[in-house]
């Protein structure tokens, strides 16, 4: 893209269809559908409705539907939101610092479907109904009310 | 290219001249004989010592930083106050070396023998000390942050005061080791051995903290069962857990190991989850409360998380799997009126 970028820069409030062969970096506020390769949202900037990119880096606040191959999220990502990626990084925030993502109502489809059948075959699997007890059998590892401490295994 | 080459070095030697100070940046000599020669104050940083024979050697406040010292005999020898930052001592025989105040920041000593070595003060952070023997050597005050330490033999060492913050211990030999006043903060102790040590608030198979781990293993299933895990345990499971309900008390730390399946379970209380395997809800939300939740590269989760009131700390890396849903914390009745709120 030879640098190239769309910048919405702060202060400015854009509204409407977006569409751009170019990085778009948002400074600003964008409300509207977003295409573009790439998308940065900065600390002040803020990007509510339907984002199509190929990568998306946030630190501000987004609101709507995400969909992207890699995402990296912090910031603010509020109520009924969707983001649907391939890959998502969202790192952990020390104990006592401040939140890296602040999530409200909202939902996460991360990765593709490959492990989802995996679970559902391991579960099949794992399942031996001879050996399987009663609903209302007790815990088998249960004694005075916690459960049975064994030493990692040496390896 | 260093003041002096390795065969003037040797002549001066041989002469019964002297080598301190000198500027010796890159001297290549593996192998040489070179026991009890001072190196005093010398500059040997880079410098090649493969294989020496450096017994009673004298490099005391001499810069050897990332020097190549493997398989070196540096029996009781003088590395006091001498920097020896990256350097490679692997293998290396320094028992009863005095290297008090030394600088090994970072620095390779797997498999060395440091039997009865002294240490104190030394600066040992980062520094790669796996299988290395430390039976009886002082290590008091020294600075193993980060150390890797791993099958290393401790054995009856004095770590008074030593920071240990995040080392690796993992499987060590640590009998009759004194740790009293020692940092440690995030030490891995798993499988080491600490009969008869020195460690207050240090448990075999345990944490700094001195929680117990709950351990689950490979192959194991539990169904239909509800689990309670008091405020501060450590949980590992790599096992079954088939509709389960868990509840976890506060600072309680559960790990989903790569092997674990937690399928139709429950996870409820203010932990703080990681997982490496796969969870899959029952009833939504699958996890509530939880402090933190992580989700590493090929880790998996499907549910939804109800975060407390002052919201799941979360943390997802390249890799997982997620069909999440996030939510907000919803008032139940029995919070209202003040019963059962709370899991322990």
């Amino acid at each position: 893209m030879n640098g190239r970028k769309t910048l919405v820069e702060e202060g400015t409030q854009f509204k409407g269809s977006l569409t751009s062969d170019c990085p778009i970096e948002v400074k600003g506020r964008v409300e509207g559908d977003l295409t573009a390769p790439a998308l940065s949202v900065s600390t002040s900037g803020a990007v509510h409705g339907k984002v199509k990119v190929a990568e998306m880096k946030s630190q501000g606040e987004l609101a709507g539907e995400f969909d992207a191959d890699l995402v990296q999220l912090s910031g603010t990502v509020k109520d009924n939101t969707v983001i649907r990626a391939k890959s998502l990084e969202v790192k952990l925030a020390p104990a006592n610092g401040k939140m890296q993502v602040v999530f409200g109502e909202c939902e996460l489809e991360v990765g593709s479907e490959q492990p989802a059948k995996e679970v559902a075959k391991e579960v099949a699997k794992e399942k031996t109904p001879s050996a399987r007890p009663p609903a209302d059998a007790a815990p088998p590892t249960e004694t005075n009310g916690s459960p049975s401490v064994r030493p990692p295994p040496a390896t | 290219m260093p003041e002096l080459t390795a065969d003037v070095v040797l002549r001066k030697i041989k002469s019964g001249e002297k080598v301190e100070r000198a500027d010796l940046r890159g001297l290549v000599m593996p192998k040489a004989m070179l026991e009890g020669v001072s190196f005093r104050r010398c500059d040997l940083d880079g410098a090649n010592f493969e294989g020496a024979r450096l017994a009673k050697a004298i490099f005391k406040n001499a810069s050897l930083r990332e020097a190549f010292l493997a398989g070196a005999d540096l029996r009781e020898a003088n590395l006091e106050n001498a920097d020896l930052e990256g350097a490679n001592l692997q293998g290396a025989n320094l028992v009863g070396a005095n290297l008090n105040r030394a600088n090994l920041e970072g620095a390779n000593l797997q498999g060395a023998d440091l039997g009865g070595a002294r240490l104190t003060h030394a600066q040992l952070d980062s520094a790669k000390l796996g299988g290395a023997n430390l039976v009886a050597a002082q290590l008091s005050h020294a600075d193993l942050s980060d150390a890797d330490l791993s099958t290393a033999k401790l054995d009856e060492a004095d770590l008074t005061s030593a920071i240990l913050t995040d080392a690796n211990l993992e499987e060590a030999s640590l009998v009759g080791a004194r740790l009293r006043d020692a940092k440690l903060d995030g030490v891995n102790v798993k499988n080491a051995n600490l009969t008869n040590a020195d460690a207050p608030g240090l448990q075999p198979g345990g944490d700094a903290t001195g929680r117990i781990k709950r351990y689950f293993g490979k192959g194991d299933v539990l169904r239909n069962a509800a689990l309670e895990f008091d405020a501060g345990a450590s949980v590992e499971i790599e096992s079954l857990f088939e509709q389960c309900t868990i509840a976890l008390g506060e600072g309680t730390e559960l790990v989903v190991g790569k092997s674990g399946l937690l399928s139709g379970c429950q996870i409820r209380g203010a932990g703080k989850i990681t997982i490496h395997g796969k969870f899959v809800e029952r009833e939504t939300p699958g996890i509530v409360g939880v402090t933190q939740l992580v989700v590493s590269a090929g880790g998996s989760m499907v549910g939804a998380v109800e975060q407390p009131a002052e919201n799941t700390r979360f943390a997802f890396e390249p890799g997982c799997y997620l069909r999440m849903k996030i939510q907000p914390k919803k008032e139940r009745p029995s919070e209202k009126t003040g019963k059962g709120g709370r899991q322990r």
